[in-house]
């Protein structure tokens, strides 16, 4: 049984994480656990001290745990760079803080980092509205440049097709071929609606804020700075980083929101995807880099999600994954290993590791932190 | 000449708008400045609005404008509701009723909520919007701060069937400093109509050392209504100008209700992830009848609802819960 912990600021609680039923297990790693809880509140996810929370939670885990693979997220520049407007002095006065964040763990802890990002942002210009189709256009979870279409009618198509911000309309079909995965054909959208760059989509089923900044076209190719090897495609990293942890301590260390325009370390760079289509931050990428095989379809960009979650689904801490991911690098990993990262959700589930913190926020509202302790067994 | 719709009462003459922006003068009449224009249109569980004994489990389609009458200093909804709706319109979903309606069934809504801002602010598109609901079968209901005048009130009664108020402290003190209002009477007058007609829970942000005070006073009130009007308890998470204030301790505020909780049935005290405060109990046996999860900040669900027929599994007493396609009301 995975083991979630919340704590709610002064108040923890522990649930099963599959049934969210209360547990109530006691032992060695869930008493560590409990202490790094508390002693580290989450600072927001727009806060400047949200990155320093993530080495501050990382460096503590390595004392307690002594991971031999880590894997951490730092995402407020992303998080600031997509809600807010804020000139090239402010950006630049936040990639730089976020770098210094990075260095100070890499630094401190010893490990050889793969430091990858997850792409350029590019202002947004403008936004696609496909609220009054005959048919449904869904845009899911933060993703810019797609949306799914579901049932169009004949005038959907020829009004989309006149739209000056889209790119293009894909075919199911043509979608699931271009990574020749067909297992999730029933929750893929009939269409992938893409915009062009900069454009992104209004939908039914948002809640809007103001977005600033979205995934760049450049964002095909990201950066990786490795001495451990070199990639050429984002499946590439989990090899490398698995091949590094026959020898040393790994960590593999994403970037969210900067991608070969701002990277600030020394770096080559990787295929984000394939032909017209790249990953935006998000699921598909993460997967995709902690598992080394193209996982666009998990929860395919555009899914009629809200059929998945209305009901009462098991791992209801985990947002909308309905089950913990196969063939991630943590879980075939046989020494101990650790998550720590400012996104949500993605720490736990992602990269498979034994133990995860993360932050509780939803919509960019501080709910807390989350661990999970996926395997206590190493310690 | 003065619009009628929130007790503001703001003078709209000469162009202006009001404390809201929502509402102009325009030959005589109080006219609605952004008509169906909406900023949400999603889906939620209804138990995230919060209501948890108006259609349990049901899936509703959210619905929000922009702007708000009131002036909270912890407001959770800023980037909305303190924004001029007038900035938004370049970002509004812009649907007319039947296209709002045809949205809630491709989406398999069974109800229509109006909660990101105050529903006062857009009535008269709201109202359009009700007919068609009714039309299609969706009742609808609102997240409301009830700062509406007589009259609004009675529009509001005609447009939804079931309500979320906000009562959000009583005292003029607090009011004024924290609200932006010079007192709560005018909310506390139509909490008690509302409730005469229509199904109403209540909601109240704790902020502790500020509001925390006066729960038992504000459970007296509710109960001296009716004790088995839901109570929500918000934890709050501060946020806008009181984004630094400090997250209320837990065990501190479920202490504060020990009182509360036997003067009310239905209690229940969340805005956090996994409160152990969401249950519905029967007040007679104490029996488990409806069992949620919550999710912290708009995020809770149903897990099991045992009141089959609205009555407790364990005794048979009533439970007061909205159900059914057309909603009807089973008071115990």
């Amino acid at each position: 049984m995975s083991l979630a912990i919340i704590d709610a600021r002064e108040w923890q609680r522990m649930f099963d994480l599959r049934t969210c039923d209360r547990a109530a297990q006691d032992g060695p790693v869930v008493r560590m656990v409990r202490r790094v809880l508390e002693r580290h509140p989450f600072p927001g996810d727009l806060a400047e001290l949200s990155n320093r929370w993530v080495t501050d939670v990382a460096l503590e885990f390595i004392q307690e745990y002594d991971p031999r693979f880590i894997f951490l997220a730092y995402a407020q520049q992303y998080y600031r760079g997509r809600y807010s407007d804020m000139g090239p002095a402010e950006r630049s006065r936040l990639l730089s803080a976020m770098a210094r964040e990075v260095e100070r763990f890499v630094e401190r802890s010893g490990f050889s980092p793969v430091l990858v990002g997850t792409g350029d942002m590019t202002p947004r210009r403008g936004a696609i509205d496909v609220t009054r189709l005959d048919g449904l256009a869904v845009s899911t979870h933060w993703s810019a440049r797609y949306a799914g279409l579901h049932a169009p009618s004949g005038r959907d198509l020829r009004d989309l097709a006149a739209e000056p911000g889209l790119d293009r309309i894909v075919p199911k079909s043509e979608w699931m071929a271009l990574y020749d995965d067909w297992s999730q054909a029933h929750r893929v959208p009939d269409y992938l609606l893409v915009a062009k760059e900069g454009f992104t989509f209004t939908t039914l089923g948002q809640v809007h804020r103001h977005i600033a900044m979205v995934p760049a076209g450049s964002s095909r190719r990201i950066p990786v700075s490795t001495h451990l090897g070199r990639a050429a495609d984002i499946t590439d990293v989990r090899g490398i980083v698995e091949a590094g942890l026959a020898e040393r301590r790994v960590a593999l260390i994403l970037v969210e929101g900067i991608g070969l325009a701002e990277f600030p370390w020394p770096h080559t760079a990787a295929a984000n995807g394939r032909a017209w289509h790249f990953y935006e931050p998000g699921d598909g990428q993460y997967l995709t880099l902690a598992s080394g095989r193209h996982r666009v379809f998990d929860y395919p960009t555009g899914y009629k999600y809200f059929d998945e979650i209305m009901e009462h689904k098991e791992f209801a801490l985990s947002g909308y994954f309905t089950a913990i991911p196969e063939g991630t690098l943590g879980r075939a990993f046989p020494g101990r290993s650790v998550a720590v990262g400012n996104r949500s959700m993605f720490m736990h589930l992602v990269p498979g590791a034994d133990i995860s913190m993360e932050c509780f926020a939803r919509n960019l509202y501080n709910q807390g932190t989350m661990a999970v302790i996926h395997r206590e067994e190493k310690f | 000449m003065r619009c009628f719709y929130c007790e503001r009462r703001c003078e709209l003459k000469d162009g202006s708008y009001g404390r809201c922006r929502a509402y102009k003068e325009e030959d005589g009449k109080v006219v609605e400045r952004f008509p169906h224009a909406w900023s949400s249109c999603g889906t939620s569980r209804i138990e995230s609005v919060p209501l948890y004994h108006a259609y349990p489990g049901s899936r509703s389609l959210v619905i929000g404008t922009a702007g708000c009458n009131f002036d909270c200093r912890y407001c959770s909804n800023a980037f909305i509701a303190k924004e001029d709706p007038e900035r938004w319109q370049g970002a509004m979903i812009r649907l007319e009723p039947r296209q709002l309606i045809g949205a809630a069934l491709k989406l398999g809504c069974q109800n229509i909520v109006f909660d990101v801002n105050e529903p006062t602010l857009s009535l008269p598109s709201l109202a359009e919007v009700s007919v068609q609901a009714r039309r299609a079968g969706l009742p609808m209901g609102c997240l409301t701060n009830a700062y509406a005048t007589e009259e609004a009130t009675e529009l509001l009664a005609g447009v939804f069937s079931f309500f979320n108020i906000s009562l959000k402290g009583l005292s003029d003190a607090f009011n004024r400093e924290f609200i932006g209002i010079p007192s709560a009477a005018p909310v506390l007058r139509n909490i008690r109509r509302l409730a005469e007609t229509s199904h109403v829970e209540v909601a109240t942000p704790v902020i502790q050392s500020v509001n925390d005070d006066e729960l038992d006073e504000i459970a007296g009130f509710i109960a001296d209504i009716d004790p088995a009007i839901p109570w929500h308890v918000f934890r709050l998470l501060p946020e806008h100008q009181m984004k630094e204030a400090r997250y209320p301790n837990i065990e501190a505020v479920d202490g504060a209700l020990t009182a509360a909780r036997k003067r009310l049935h239905y209690l229940y005290f969340h805005n956090f992830v996994g409160s152990d405060w969401v249950d519905t109990f029967c007040p007679d046996c104490g029996a488990l009848a409806i069992e949620r999860f919550s999710l912290g900040c708009g995020g809770d669900m149903l897990r099991r609802n045992l009141c089959g027929e609205g009555r407790c599994p364990a005794c048979g007493r009533g439970i007061p819960l909205l159900a059914g396609p057309a909603g009807e009301r089973r008071p115990a």
